[in-house]
């Protein structure tokens, strides 16, 4: 009886649509309704706008970093009402940073700030530094020199790997070309696994692309990766699985890599996976959707879609439609098991590169 | 004649020069390797990168359709500042009335330096 009232529930779920967070102009959060195919809320952020959102790791808020005014907002998701919310900003003190990650009891966020100060005759650009700011007290609370060698990978006050808490909340991982592993209460740089050797050998230019919100799992940080043959510099992209307790990484190889990709979406099941490639530049620029088993780890499906200049790519809750959107106000609905063109929903409003959260 | 490397400065001198005498001298042109780009003149850019104008290639192809999906990202990337007010210092409620730029750009505030 169990599994029957819990396929039950799931259909209804998957019936009922799922709810779309996106970030919007000038300065709001809209919740967009896939079942209805409208907006069924607009939660206006008083800091500004929002220029990267992301979900709590109990899934219950969701923590928005806004330009205007150096401003995080929180979100409660189940109210859609902004719990939180403060600018870092003063008259002659100013903070860029852009995402970051909160920690399990949502009290501190971690980021990487650059501060810019107004002074009588110059403004002085300081370096990126790492920064815990304390939500509560709505402040930051602590700021840590970078390492020279990892200066580069943090400059422009953008947080460019992602960052990930251990579970246990001890240590900080950012992904990017390697993955760094820091101590979160002084920063300090525990490990700095270089993918290309000795963890993955035989492969050299490993790294980690953006977190895949469509297969979080806790506890393991999941994203594509591209890698390189050392003989021939034959480019593969694949998968990657890191744990973030025990930090085993596995890695999934499924072809070779394309000139471009739109990130990988995958299905509810866990069963297919979807994404869109990309070859050439300007007027020759030409995108297909690849669908792929994961299974057997083989592209079964292609088909040509016109995509836009620039756009970003998502999936529904249920698994069952395939979004583009961005830059602009459409969200344009792709058929995730025939790869065609369904529908278009005018949001009428931009949205911003913040990217989109699914609220099954 | 590609074979050959130049191995000391004079030879490497006089390697540029010949390759000075079969290329145009432009304006604030910044040294660039591999294929020619085209050169986007001072009055259409004027940070020295494509704006909406013209993309990368020097054509339009490129360019989100219509240019006004992108208009709201020269300020939020700061990517093409020149092209828009100053958002982040000066004229933060440029866009207060105009959410989706492409039907409303008419309800973008005119600013006066």
């Amino acid at each position: 009886m169990k599994p029957l009232l819990s396929l039950l529930a799931l259909s209804c779920a998957m019936a009922r649509g799922a709810t779309l967070f996106l970030g919007a102009y000038p300065d709001a959060v809209i919740a967009f309704d896939e079942s209805k195919g409208q907006i069924v809320d607009r939660i206006p952020l008083t800091t500004g706008l929002p220029t990267s959102i992301r979900l709590s790791q109990d899934k219950k808020k969701i923590y928005v970093t806004t330009n205007d005014h150096s401003g995080i907002e929180v979100i409660d998701v189940a109210t859609r009402k902004v719990i939180n919310h403060f600018e870092l900003s003063t008259p002659t003190r100013r903070f860029r940073f852009n995402g970051g990650a909160p920690d399990a009891e949502g009290k501190l966020f971690y980021t990487v700030t650059t501060e810019i100060d107004k002074l009588v005759d110059r403004y002085e650009i300081g370096k990126p530094k790492y920064t815990v700011i304390d939500l509560g007290q709505q402040k930051i609370v602590k700021t840590v020199d970078i390492a020279s060698e990892d200066e580069n990978a943090n400059a422009g006050g953008y947080v460019r790997g992602i960052f990930e808490l251990s579970p246990d909340g001890k240590f900080l991982y950012q992904f990017r070309d390697k993955v760094v592993i820091l101590n979160v209460d002084d920063f300090k740089v525990v490990d700095r696994m270089d993918l290309a050797k000795p963890d993955l050998p035989g492969m050299e230019n490993v790294g980690f692309g953006g977190l895949l919100d469509s297969i979080g799992e806790p506890g393991q940080h999941i994203s594509l990766f591209n890698a390189a043959d050392p003989v021939v510099h034959n480019r593969l992209f694949g998968i990657a699985r890191f744990d973030l307790a025990t930090r085993q990484v596995d890695f999934t190889p499924i072809g070779p890599a394309p000139q471009g990709m739109a990130g990988l979406q995958v299905s509810p099941d866990k069963k297919t996976a979807y994404t869109v490639v990309s070859t050439g530049a300007h007027g020759n620029k030409r995108c297909e959707f690849w669908a792929f088993d994961l299974a057997t780890d083989r592209i079964t499906k292609t088909e040509e879609v016109a995509c836009r200049t620039r756009f970003s790519f998502g999936m529904s809750g249920g698994g069952k439609k395939l979004y583009f959107y961005g830059a602009g106000f459409e969200i344009e609905v792709y058929d995730a098991a025939t790869l065609k063109y369904e529908k278009t929903w005018d949001l009428n409003n931009d949205v911003t590169g913040a990217g989109m959260i699914v609220i099954p | 004649m590609r074979h050959l490397q130049p191995l000391n400065k004079k030879a490497r001198r006089i390697s540029d020069h010949v390759t000075s005498l079969s290329q145009d001298v432009v304006a604030l042109q910044n040294p660039q390797g591999g294929q020619p780009r085209p050169h986007v003149p001072m009055g259409c850019s004027l940070m020295f990168s494509p704006g909406w104008e013209v993309d990368a290639a020097g054509g339009t192809a490129g360019l989100c359709q219509p240019v006004e999906r992108d208009i709201y990202d020269c300020w939020v990337t700061c990517y093409w500042p020149a092209q828009v007010p100053d958002h982040m210092n000066n004229y933060p409620n440029w866009t207060s009335k105009c959410a989706a730029a492409t039907k409303d750009w008419r309800n973008l505030d005119l600013v006066y330096p």
